[in-house]
């Protein structure tokens, strides 16, 4: 042994950084090319199909955040990916859809318009039971999986943990689809928020439309990202939380009802899963038992990509996702159909060049 | 103050009494009472069960409830009237729920509001079946009745098991003598002599080249998807059992090997038209590096990542083969159709049975590296990893190298199975590729044994094999797959047969342990 490890150790670090830098300059500068080639220079697209394309994505990325904040919040106190969370959201979404059609069928009469149902007649109370009940539905059962699935494995091995999180996402999903059909449905809005009305702007000529529940689910989600953030920050939960996401021991020994704070942990999260289900029902139009899947994973790479545990990073995330995934497939020139796919190329992309995300701080090798 | 038996009978009646309910809402009775019915010899598959079998399903299901509340508690000595309390209010609850959900869809069926706009599975047949063809209060009333009955005696028939000396030690007589017979001198002589060994390898042998010939068509198709999952089995077991890295995107490598040599075998879209046996090299080799390739930039962080990287891979590959950017090079979403079966010294033979003898051959080659692999230094280094990846690495182990390896063998091993799968349905689409292929393989590798040869062995026979003979279970087979993954990783998280080399290791991990508080 004529050298000593440590440096052999340091240089192979060293270098594999170079490489990771490397990698990225190589793919940024592609990629650069690349939307540059097609947006500028070949100009398939005004300005307001950007716009357009920036809002929705905008507004996808908004619900992205929202089920991101979920698998940050998990992960930084478990450490694990709690698989299951997009089919917590998916339940938010059915617990709207279904308020929603109760809602329809209550009739409210007036002596104007004689046929008006609950629905139509007090829209705003209509759209706040829906969220109530999609929130309500999607915390339980956070709360329940939790308890019935993940604590009595709190010891046991990632491994372990993980393939029972795959479990109860199959169990959900399939109970969803034998319990409610396997066909979409549509979800009929109140009228006052319409899917196509909105306000129209003009962008270079040509008319673009800011729909109602668009800037309705926008708004919303960043009211809700403002109240977790206070309530991480600024509440004794909050604290609690944190503290037991830095170590759970110590917090034990200060006083910290570990369990509670898991268990509340997991009523949040699951919160606001459904908040986004909801709105996602709402938005979008279209639920079935798969809604939850495809979100769950894009929001689980949206938390990779600002950092998982980091709450601030998981909302960046997020609605960076949104708006890379709507501007993607234009912005570089390809069929619309692959846009899960540039989802998933940039989970990959980011754990190559920068495993611990936009925002995440340099985390050790344990928990990285 | 409540009772402790009264409160663990409502608490337990309160889950069995949800479980019916959903188990009616998702037409599970019906299917419960037809499974009950193939019990006794009737078969049902196309329609409604006869009454008898779904009142045994529900005794069932009642019988079960009170067990469970009448197990014995630390608490409260072990009483018969505990015992009946448990069990028959736990019936009663559970009862009155299913009573409660009964009630409400009879009435709506007797007032001929059908709810199948929302719950596509509650068939007027089924609610009659549910309310055991009566009106709906007569028909709940019943439903409680049989519950709370069934409970109650249940917990009376436990309590008198466990209690009474004669039955108990009679079930232990009858263990023990079995026992001693199988331990006796005269039987371990000849087990353990070589002869007997090569008998039963040869009646295994003898067995698999008769059997794929006498059973016909339908069962060799079986058995060579059983075959096939096996190799799947063996693949992931390599990287999830061995190595602890679990896989979800497993059917990505499925996907690559079956795709690669389906292009390269038929003659649209490439019209290549290569060699079979080529051909099977290539797609082998094709996964092994796409294994490789995932593995990379992937390995070196957390297990975690990695199970996710490969889910979003499996995706990717599988939106790749559908979409229309890729339809002149793989088929797109119609797939891939007349690929080559095997031929042999110019002759082709793609009978079942020659495809059962090719899946058998193949399985046996997977199964022989397998075990070489396990007791090689490799091998060893996988375990190291597994149980603690700082320490294998402090004794020299390289981490990376090792996991890489497990992984590109994995992925070729799946190829394998792909090949072989596109080449025996001479067809392959995007759809064969579906997420639901990696669950299944993950699920059979854990029911039978993480880590363990055998244990993929059982797991594909009860996995693959046992669906295909309980036909009825078929919508609920992902569901029940879901309940399998959590309930074995709460009870016996190292499945049926447990991988035996931790267990070799135990005590020197147990000090271990200690040594670390």
């Amino acid at each position: 042994m004529d050298k000593p490890i440590s440096t052999s150790t340091h240089n192979k670090l060293r270098l594999e950084r170079y490489i990771r830098t490397a990698i990225g300059i190589v793919i940024s500068a592609f990629l650069f090319w690349r939307i540059y080639n097609v947006v500028v220079l070949q100009q398939h697209f005004g300005a307001d199909t950007w716009v357009r394309f920036g809002l929705s994505g905008l507004i996808l990325g908004g619900m992205y955040a929202l089920i991101a904040i979920g698998y940050t919040l998990v992960y930084g106190i478990m450490f694990m990916i709690n698989f299951a969370h997009g089919e917590v959201m998916m339940l938010g979404a059915f617990g709207g859809y279904f308020t929603f059609e109760i809602l329809r069928f209550i009739p409210a009469p007036t002596t104007a318009s004689p046929d008006l149902n609950f629905l139509n007649a007090n829209p705003f109370l209509s759209v706040l039971l829906a969220f109530v009940v999609g929130i309500t539905i999607s915390a339980t059962a956070g709360f329940y999986l939790e308890k019935i699935a993940y604590r009595p494995l709190r010891n046991a091995p990632r491994l372990i943990l993980l393939i029972t999180a795959i479990g109860a996402s199959t169990i959900l999903q399939n109970l969803a689809m034998l319990l409610f059909g396997p066909q979409r449905k549509n979800v009929v809005n109140p009228d006052v928020l319409d899917r196509a009305a909105g306000w129209v702007i003009n962008v270079g000529g040509n008319d673009v439309l800011i729909s109602y529940t668009g800037v309705f689910s926008l708004v919303l989600s960043t009211l809700l990202m403002i109240g977790l953030f206070i309530l991480v920050q600024r509440t004794k939960l909050g604290r609690a939380m944190r503290a037991v996401a830095q170590d759970k021991n110590t917090a034990f020994l200060m006083g910290v009802d570990v369990n509670d704070v898991v268990s509340k942990t997991f009523i949040i999260s699951g919160a606001l899963a459904g908040a986004a289900g909801v709105m996602w029902s709402i938005h979008m139009g279209l639920v079935n038992h798969f809604t939850g899947f495809l979100p769950g994973i894009k929001a689980f790479t949206a938390a990779v990509m600002g950092g998982i545990g980091n709450i601030p990073g998981a909302m960046l995330g997020g609605i960076l996702l949104g708006v890379i995934e709507a501007i993607g497939p234009a912005g570089m020139g390809i069929d619309f159909q692959l846009k899960d796919v540039i989802a998933f190329s940039i989970l990959v992309l980011v754990l190559i060049v920068r495993p611990s995300g936009i925002l995440g701080e340099k985390l050790s090798e344990e928990k990285l | 103050m409540r009772s402790s038996a009264l409160d663990k009978g409502l608490r337990t009646g309160v889950i069995f009494g949800i479980v019916i309910a959903i188990m009616f809402l998702i037409g599970f009775t019906v299917t419960g009472a037809g499974l009950v019915g193939k019990l006794f010899g009737v078969s049902s598959s196309y329609n409604t069960p006869p009454l008898t079998f779904f009142v045994i399903f529900m005794v069932l299901m009642g019988a079960w409830a009170g067990i469970t509340a009448a197990a014995r508690s630390l608490t409260e000595p072990d009483t018969l009237k505990r015992a009946l309390t448990a069990g028959a209010s736990a019936g009663a609850v559970s009862g009155l729920i299913s009573a409660v959900v009964g009630f409400i869809f009879g009435t709506l069926n007797a007032n001929a509001i059908d709810p199948r706009t929302y719950l596509p599975m509650v068939s007027p047949e089924s609610t009659k079946l549910f309310l055991m063809n009566q009106s709906p209060l007569t028909g709940s009333l019943m439903l409680l009745g049989v519950l709370t009955v069934s409970g109650a005696a249940a917990a009376g028939l436990s309590f008198y098991l466990r209690t009474h000396d004669g039955v108990k030690s009679g079930a232990r007589n009858i263990t023990e003598s079995v026992r001693k017979t199988i331990r006796s001198e005269g039987v371990a002589r000849v087990t353990n002599s070589p002869y007997a060994r090569y008998g039963f390898w040869l009646l295994v042998a003898a067995l698999l080249i008769i059997l794929p010939r006498t059973w016909g068509g339908y069962w060799n198709y079986v058995f060579g998807t059983v075959g096939i999952y096996i190799i799947l089995g063996l693949g992931l077991n390599i990287i999830t059992g061995w190595a602890g890295q679990l896989v979800i995107g497993y059917v990505a490598f499925f996907a690559v090997g079956a795709y690669t040599f389906a292009l390269l075998t038929a003659p649209e879209p490439h019209n290549l038209t290569m060699n079979f046996w080529l051909a099977l090299g290539l797609g082998v080799l094709a996964a092994g590096i796409s294994g490789l390739l995932i593995g990379l930039p992937i390995l070196n962080l957390r297990g975690d990542y990695l199970a996710i990287v490969t889910l979003g891979f499996a995706e990717i590959v599988r939106i790749l083969l559908k979409s229309d950017l890729m339809t002149e090079y793989t088929a797109g979403p119609r797939g891939v159709r007349d690929i080559a079966g095997p031929t042999l010294f110019g002759r082709s033979f793609v009978s079942d049975v020659d495809f059962m003898y090719l899946i058998i051959i193949a399985v046996l080659v997977v199964t022989f590296i397998a075990y070489r692999l396990q007791n090689s230094r490799t091998g060893k280094a996988w375990y190291a990893i597994n149980l603690d990846e700082t320490v294998a690495r402090a004794t020299g182990i390289n981490a990376f190298a090792s996991k890489l390896l497990a992984l590109s063998l994995s992925a070729a091993m799946a190829g394998l199975a792909g090949v072989l799968f596109a080449s025996r349905n001479q067809f392959t689409g995007p759809d064969d590729h579906a997420l639901m292929v990696s669950i299944n393989v993950i699920c059979l590798v854990i029911v039978g044994g993480i880590g363990n040869i055998p244990g993929v062995f059982l797991g594909a026979f009860a996995l693959k094999g046992l669906p295909e003979i309980l036909r009825e279970t078929e919508n609920y087979r992902l569901l029940i797959f879901g309940v399998l993954l959590i309930v074995m990783m709460r009870l016996r998280p190292e499945g049926f047969l447990p991988a035996k080399r931790p267990v070799l290791e135990k005590s020197a991990q147990t000090s271990s342990k200690e040594a670390q508080p």
